[in-house]
């Protein structure tokens, strides 16, 4: 029976090449782009998953705005590493806390030198106390975690960078040079673990994880901070809630004694709705919920939507054309059901069909994945794997699961419909006048269609604020103009300089790519306003290029520009005074007052993602401003031949710093990294619409081919009536064509109110343009009716004789 | 074996009702060859259709082997197609992506035959209807005669004890009608089959042994044959 109904399926599939096709095809593709998001949230979700002792470790985080893009107050990772002290001596449950450095992001590694090789960059190298591995579970391959890090000077391989290094993971007694800026003398570090690399991501991840006691120190004056992560082990905390809510308190209590200390005012600083804040957060929380940026959640949200969308698109074509097609099979229902079949037996033979068609998607789907893996892995920047995957048996179990959703979903109904043809109705031969299904078919198109021309319009709109953002002014030029990620050193820049082509060498805490925001609250006409500060050398700004509003730049000929005198730029103009210039301002530290004059005023300069607005900032050159620790020196060149110069100055660099590599980024570049993100969203969205386009019509064609074929009788009669091929094509456009009509009218206010949510996060944006809507209305017509037209023309110029004679 | 009393069909049309079928009453016993005639539209085929159990008469009762199938429940419904009725259609109605075998098969696979019997009986059929050469072509590639002799070979497949049939010679030329009448006839007198069929041939009507005939619903005339 199974064998038979099995035969059946098979052949009715090549009698209907085209539509299989089409069918599973188009489910393939559905369920490629469903199975990749799957991938990949699967992957998101397995960070910190490598050991079940992980579930009693929890992230530190402090409420402050230091280092905030916006110079609020958030929660942060980054603490006052005193707070580590504070939880191991007040928290009963905590069984071990640890300070690590913070990740900032910065610089991309350290220089390693082993012996008198050459000096090799290693990124995730990360500095501890001695507690690391009493908080995180690693298995150690060599040597153990009790005692790896109680010395200091010490460094934990992980397995896979021992074998980099040296080959081998028995590497135990071995001594690295680490030099973590251009002219660090260099730390001699001994080996004493290596741990395994284990199977899931970390947020707390490291190639190497050194004690070089940096992060055992606690600044002695309760004025001088030093910023790390802070992790604790506890001992099985049932609720977290109970203990933040103590953690608050000992906090509170702390900050209170600690402002006294430092001569300020608890109550000054905890207003207008400002509180203190601390507490722990499970690991598993933590790449969740990173501060600051979007999580990976509201990241993929957009696209786990659309590749929800796409696998419904497919199945809602599976579902349009098995009904359709369902005409085709009636006769066999009727007999079948007087040969005397249950109506559940019909059912279950034709869920077994769509079974088998989602079967071969899924086959197909797998070998679809396999092709665009590493397409996908580097446009996202991940390693996922789908045969290799840690997760493999999730992985296998939710195919199934999805398997048998996709088959229900797109199945059932049409097994439903089929099963409920009335035998005498069928026999008789007038099954295909009922109404059965056509009200859902038109409403799946419409569906199908909404999503499509949605997609259309967004991406007309998407590309337009995606124009207006390559070609906005930045307020800075970015051409010719290199950033070496290094801090300022006078002799150096001296050097540099000399280079012919090379017009400037300066110094700025703040410009794309690596911006350093410092609020501090001025005192303008009685008025206290919260300002950005930047801190500059002399020839930052012309070195930027930024252009002058009212006043002047900075220059060597004021004596007074390295001590007092600050520019604003537009947006703290805006704040403070239409005419700022030659007025000044003061600001308040402790007991002591200072007064600063303001010299310029210049267009706000862009160095974030056009996501921000531009902050309103102070530029100061200070007496500290060429030495202060950047990590910027940017180097203006009045020559387009970079490549030439940048030999010069990596070999001064080389000369002058024989250890260390030297790193830069042309700021061409760095404008093309901001956009970067934006561009991969909308690559996406692009390549999705494509997609659901090309499923949407070809569903279309089908569904036309078979209500073409199942009209060639009334298509017949009319031509013998003297119906023009012309009226007929017509005839059979107008029904499709009023349902994309339909489609577009609903989704103009979709369209709008999602593109428009898009666009609100961006500070700066276009218009909502009109054009794209019109756009995809054509489009989508003029498309539609072609797809129509080809089958319709088809069934015109079929010979009418023909078709009369086996009606 | 088949007992109506008092059939009546009607179809409500803005509150009207269209009478098909009115005060039907008969008695078909086993073994009768019974062949319904009477002008187009006058309730042959849904007269059939009511003893095939494929319509529910609006008024009357029925009996089929003594036991009163008026209101079926379709499990009961179904046990009866699988083991005491065959149908024969006008128009065939062959299952298109089976093969003639398999079209044969199918009742025996839905009754459970096992397959040596299965085998056998097909083996049998292909052999009596002479078709054994194209057991393994699909419907279309049948003439319409031969594929008339494939529906009767399914329909005789599960061993029924009445055929019915709907003009089983209406799209055939008359001496593949003849064959099939004859076929017929053969079942009837030498297995003992009883076989219900409409037909428009006075001819054809002939080859039984009862004539019914209806005109708007009313059974007009009930003849012996022979
Ligand atoms: N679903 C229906 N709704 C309304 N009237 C119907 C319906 N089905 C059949 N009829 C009517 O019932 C009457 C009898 O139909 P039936 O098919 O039994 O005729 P027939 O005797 O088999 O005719 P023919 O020889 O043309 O096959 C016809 O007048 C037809 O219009
Ligand atoms: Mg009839």
């Amino acid at each position: 029976m199974f064998k038979l109904n099995l035969k059946i399926a098979l052949r009715s599939l090549f009698k209907n090449k085209v539509y299989a096709a089409i069918n599973i095809g188009g489910l393939a593709i559905g369920l490629t782009a469903f199975i990749l998001m799957l991938l990949y949230v699967n992957h998101e979700e397995s960070y910190d998953t490598w050991s079940p002792q992980l579930k009693d470790v929890y992230q530190v985080r402090e409420k402050h705005s230091f280092f905030s893009p916006d110079n609020e107050d958030h929660w942060q990772e980054i603490n006052d590493s005193r707070m580590a002290n504070l939880v191991r001596e007040n928290i009963p449950q905590a069984l071990a806390v640890t300070r690590v450095t913070a990740d900032w992001g910065f610089s991309s590694g350290y220089s390693v030198k082993i012996a008198h090789a050459d000096p090799v960059m290693v990124t995730g190298m990360k500095d501890a106390d001695s507690s690391f591995f009493q908080v995180f579970p690693y298995e150690f391959l060599q040597g153990d975690s009790e005692s790896a890090l109680n010395a200091p000077k010490s460094v934990v391989l992980k397995e896979s960078l021992a074998r980099k290094l040296f080959g081998t993971e028995k590497v135990l007694g071995k001594t690295l040079k680490v030099l973590m800026w251009r002219n660090d003398p260099g730390t001699d570090l001994t080996i004493t673990g290596v741990v395994a690399d284990p199977v899931t991501p970390q947020s707390v991840g490291f190639n190497a994880l050194m004690r070089t006691g940096e992060e055992d120190k606690v600044p002695e004056s309760a004025g001088n901070f030093h910023y790390c992560q802070i992790y604790t082990k506890l001992n099985q905390v049932a609720d977290t809630g109970a203990l933040n809510q103590s953690l608050l308190k000992i906090y509170t209590d702390y900050q209170k004694k600690s402002l006294v200390q430092r001569k300020l005012q608890y109550n000054e600083i905890y207003k207008n709705g400002k509180t203190p804040g601390l507490k722990v957060i499970p690991l598993k929380d933590v790449h969740l919920n990173p501060p600051f940026k979007l999580s990976w959640v509201e990241k993929l949200r957009p696209v786990i939507g659309i590749s929800i969308f796409l696998l419904v698109v497919s199945i809602i074509n599976f579902v349009n054309l098995a009904t359709a097609q369902s005409v085709q099979r009636a006769k066999e229902v009727g007999v079948k059901k007087v040969l005397g079949v249950y109506k559940r037996e019909l059912i279950a033979q034709f869920l077994v069909e769509s079974a088998l068609q989602s079967m071969i998607s899924l086959f197909l789907c797998v070998v679809l994945i396999e092709v665009v893996l590493p397409t996908f892995n580097h446009h996202f920047n991940v390693q996922l794997s789908f045969w290799l995957n840690p997760q493999l048996k999730t992985m296998l179990i939710q195919l199934i699961g999805l398997f048998s959703v996709v088959t229900l979903l797109a199945g059932f109904y049409p097994s439903w419909v089929l099963s409920n043809y009335n035998p005498v109705a069928v026999l008789k031969g007038s099954y295909e006048s009922g109404l059965k299904g056509v009200v859902l078919r038109n409403g799946l198109v419409v569906f199908q269609f909404v999503i499509s021309i949605t997609f259309i319009i967004a991406i007309g709109i998407m590309h337009r604020q995606t124009q207006f953002m390559s070609n906005k002014d930045l307020g800075f030029e970015r051409g010719e103009l290199v950033n070496i990620k290094t801090n300022y050193d006078e002799s150096f820049a001296e050097k540099l300089r000399k280079i012919p082509g090379v017009q400037y060498v300066a110094t700025t805490t703040q410009v794309m790519g690596n911006a350093f925001n410092v609020p501090e609250e001025i005192i303008y006409k009685g008025k206290q306003l919260n300002m950005n500060t930047v801190t500059v050398s002399m020839d930052a700004l012309p070195s930027l290029g930024v252009r002058v509003l009212q006043g002047r730049l900075f220059a060597k000929t004021y004596k007074q520009d390295t001590i007092n005198t600050v520019i604003l730029n537009e947006a703290a103009a805006n704040l403070i005074d239409k005419k700022p210039v030659g007025k000044s301002y003061s600001i308040k530290d402790g007991d002591k007052s200072y007064v600063f004059q303001i010299v310029g005023v210049i267009k706000n300069y862009h160095n974030e993602g056009f996501d921000k607005a531009v902050l309103p900032t102070i530029y100061k050159v200070t007496h500290l401003g060429g030495t202060s620790s950047t990590n910027n020196l940017l180097l203006r060149l009045n020559t387009s031949n970079t490549g030439e110069i940048m030999k010069k100055v990596q070999s001064e660099w080389k000369q002058a710093y024989p250890d260390y590599p030297m790193e830069y980024k042309a700021m061409d570049d760095v404008f093309a990294d901001v956009l970067k993100e934006n561009n991969r969203f909308i690559n996406m969205i692009v390549l999705f619409s494509i997609l659901s386009v090309s499923l949407s019509l070809l569903g279309l064609f089908a569904l036309s081919t078979f209500v073409a074929k199942r009209r060639t009788k009334e298509v017949a009669v009319r031509k013998v009536l003297g119906a023009s091929n012309l009226q007929i094509i017509n005839l059979l456009n107008r029904s499709f064509l009023l349902l994309v009509l339909i489609a577009n009218l609903i989704s103009w206010p979709i369209a709008y109110i999602l593109v428009k949510k898009w666009l609100d996060g961006f500070a700066y944006r276009i218009d909502m343009p009109v054009y794209p809507f019109l756009i995809a209305t054509i489009v989508s017509l003029v498309v539609s009716a072609l797809t129509v037209s080809i089958q319709a023309r088809k069934a015109a110029n079929g010979d009418p004789v023909h078709a009369l004679k086996y009606e | 074996m088949i007992q109506l009393n008092n059939i009546e069909k009607y179809y409500a049309n803005k509150g009207i009702k269209n009478y098909v079928l009115r005060l039907v009453t008969t008695t078909i016993k086993q073994g009768e060859f019974v062949s319904i005639m009477g002008p187009s539209g006058a309730g042959k085929s849904t007269l059939l259709n009511i003893i095939g159990m494929l319509e529910e008469p609006t008024y009357g009762s029925y009996e089929f082997l003594g036991e009163d199938v008026t209101s079926l429940n379709e499990r009961k419904r179904i046990e009866l197609y699988r083991n005491h009725i065959g149908f024969v259609f006008q128009a065939y109605h062959l299952i298109d992506e089976m093969t003639v075998y398999e079209n044969i098969e199918a009742p025996l696979l839905y009754k459970k035959v096992g397959s040596s019997e299965r085998a056998s009986r097909i083996a049998d059929l292909l052999d009596r209807f002479n078709i054994v050469a194209k057991k393994d072509l699909f419907p279309n590639q049948l003439s319409g005669g031969q594929q008339q002799l494939v529906g009767i070979a399914r329909a005789l497949a599960a061993q029924p004890s009445i055929i019915l049939a709907d003009e089983p010679t209406g799209n055939l030329q008359s001496a593949q009608a003849e064959e099939i009448m004859t076929l017929f006839k053969k079942l009837n007198q030498e297995d003992g089959i009883t076989i219900i069929q409409v037909t428009h041939s006075e001819k054809n009507a002939q080859y039984g042994n009862r004539i019914l005939h209806i005109a708007d619903g009313v059974v007009k005339e009930d003849v012996a044959v022979g």
